[in-house]
């Protein structure tokens, strides 16, 4: 069952990952910043899923990226494209609404099992 | 041995040319901040470790798919081979049979080339069938990487989005009509048998005699000239009964106009038969007197029960078969 549990667990959180990385992507982020502002609100991402998502996002137009290099290690920003700001703002919106209405399913449900 | 290095190579040899350098130097800052200031082998194989299998990383970065047919092919696919590799299979056998009967070998014994038939029948389907797999697989592989489309909706047959009218297409066949692959494919070999023996005859059909270690022919039972004398309509059996067997295999049921094509070829097939088994000279003298002497009969009587019992036993089961192909084709 732990198993099972383990795949249903991450296919529920790879559809949020998009959402959660584009809400970090306001400010200009390298990578490793932003696993750690991901990691601090109880967000994992593996390295191998985060690195190829940004480069994605970049593709998609959601985002953009520069090279900083004025410190001893070159990093690599990503920031939200006004596009993505927009896309953004619609795919919140969205989940909220969504998991309002889960929400209220499961909620529902426990009234169920309660009776 | 630098593990970084070996690492970035190793996930960006998988990626495309115009990509690599920008992802390595991207990969490479971020292994950096990932290690302490001071870091042992330890602290790099710990966060390498962290990165991942370099194939996978490789893959998540790759726009390629990562198999060969993905879900949006695969059904019309495995439909394909289902359909194709049958038909494949049969033609190439008939094509074989086809060679050794029009190219007579003469001198070799009937066993060796029934069994020569069989053995390379067997390799022909195999290689057949391993030439079908590859090229469907290889063409739907190229139409996977070539599709760039944004659907990734299964598709049907027609290579089309599946919508309600697909069904009027689909022929519901009830099971009391329905023919079988095997049906099929048992008539075909069963055409392929009798026209080699009958082709065979005069080294395959006759009196066999044991003589302490294994049977010896002794004497054929028909006259070859007579029977090859009879080519042509024999040839035109064998056209029909393929032809038949193949809009079988295609209709996948019995109808009325298939039970009707069935029972002319059983009408032609009756009576060629009895035209070539009542000619005086189709049985070879020596048999005649070497059986009915075993029997005790006189000759003249024993060639006409011959005669008339094969005939009357042919007769009932093209009878029979006729009947049963309209039967079916009325079932519901």
């Amino acid at each position: 069952m732990s198993n099972l549990l383990h795949s249903l667990l991450t296919e529920l959180r790879r559809g949020n990952l998009t959402l959660a990385v584009l809400s970090q992507l306001r400010t200009p982020q390298y990578g490793y910043s932003l696993v750690h502002r991901l990691e601090k609100s109880g967000i994992t991402i593996e390295q191998s899923t985060l690195y190829p998502l940004l480069r994605r996002l970049e593709k998609q137009e959601l985002v953009t990226s520069s090279w900083d290099t004025s410190e001893t290690r070159p990093r690599k920003y990503y920031v939200l494209s006004d596009y993505g700001i927009e896309v953004f703002l619609k795919l919140k919106e969205e989940w909220i609404k969504n998991t309002q209405e889960l929400h209220q399913l499961l909620e529902g449900e426990e009234n169920d099992e309660s009776d | 041995m630098n593990l970084i290095d070996v690492y970035i190579g190793e996930v960006t040899r998988r990626l495309p040319e115009k990509n690599r350098e920008d992802i390595a130097l991207e990969l490479r800052s971020a292994i950096g901040d990932m290690l302490p200031e001071e870091y042992t082998e330890e602290d790099v194989k710990e966060v390498l470790s962290e990165m991942g299998n370099p194939a996978v990383l490789a893959g998540n970065y790759s726009d390629r798919p990562m198999h060969l047919i993905g879900p949006r092919y695969y059904d019309v696919y495995i439909s394909l081979i289902k359909m194709i590799l049958p038909i494949a299979s049969v033609i190439s056998l008939i094509s074989l049979v086809a060679e050794y009967i029009f190219s007579p070998t003469e001198g070799k014994a009937v066993l060796d080339i029934v069994l020569t038939i069989m053995g390379e029948g067997i390799w022909r389907i195999i290689e057949v069938g391993m030439q079908v797999f590859f090229w469907l697989t290889l063409t739907f592989a190229i139409i996977e990487r070539a599709d760039k489309g944004k659907d990734t909706a299964p598709l049907t047959t027609d290579l089309k989005k599946w919508t309600p009218d697909d069904l009027k297409k689909i022929t519901y066949i009830p099971k009391k009509r329905s023919i079988s692959k095997y049906e099929v494919f048992g008539s075909l070999l069963w055409t392929a048998i009798w026209a080699t023996v009958y082709f065979y005859a005069n080294k395959l059909l006759g009196i066999y005699e044991s003589n302490g270690d294994g049977l010896v022919f002794v004497t054929p039972s028909m006259n070859q000239e007579v029977l090859n004398g009879y080519w042509p309509a024999v040839i035109v059996i064998i056209g029909f009964e393929i032809a038949l067997a193949l809009y079988k295999l295609v209709k996948k049921q019995w109808t009325k106009r298939i039970a009707f094509f069935n029972t002319i070829y059983e009408v032609i097939a009756t009576l060629v038969f009895i035209v070539i088994v009542t000619n005086p000279n189709v049985f070879q003298p020596e048999f005649i007197t070497y059986t009915s002497d075993l029997f005790n009969v006189g000759a003249d009587e024993f060639v006409s029960r011959i005669v008339w019992g094969s005939s009357a036993i042919f007769l009932f089961f093209a009878g029979l078969n006729s009947f049963e192909g309209f039967r079916k084709s009325k079932a519901q």
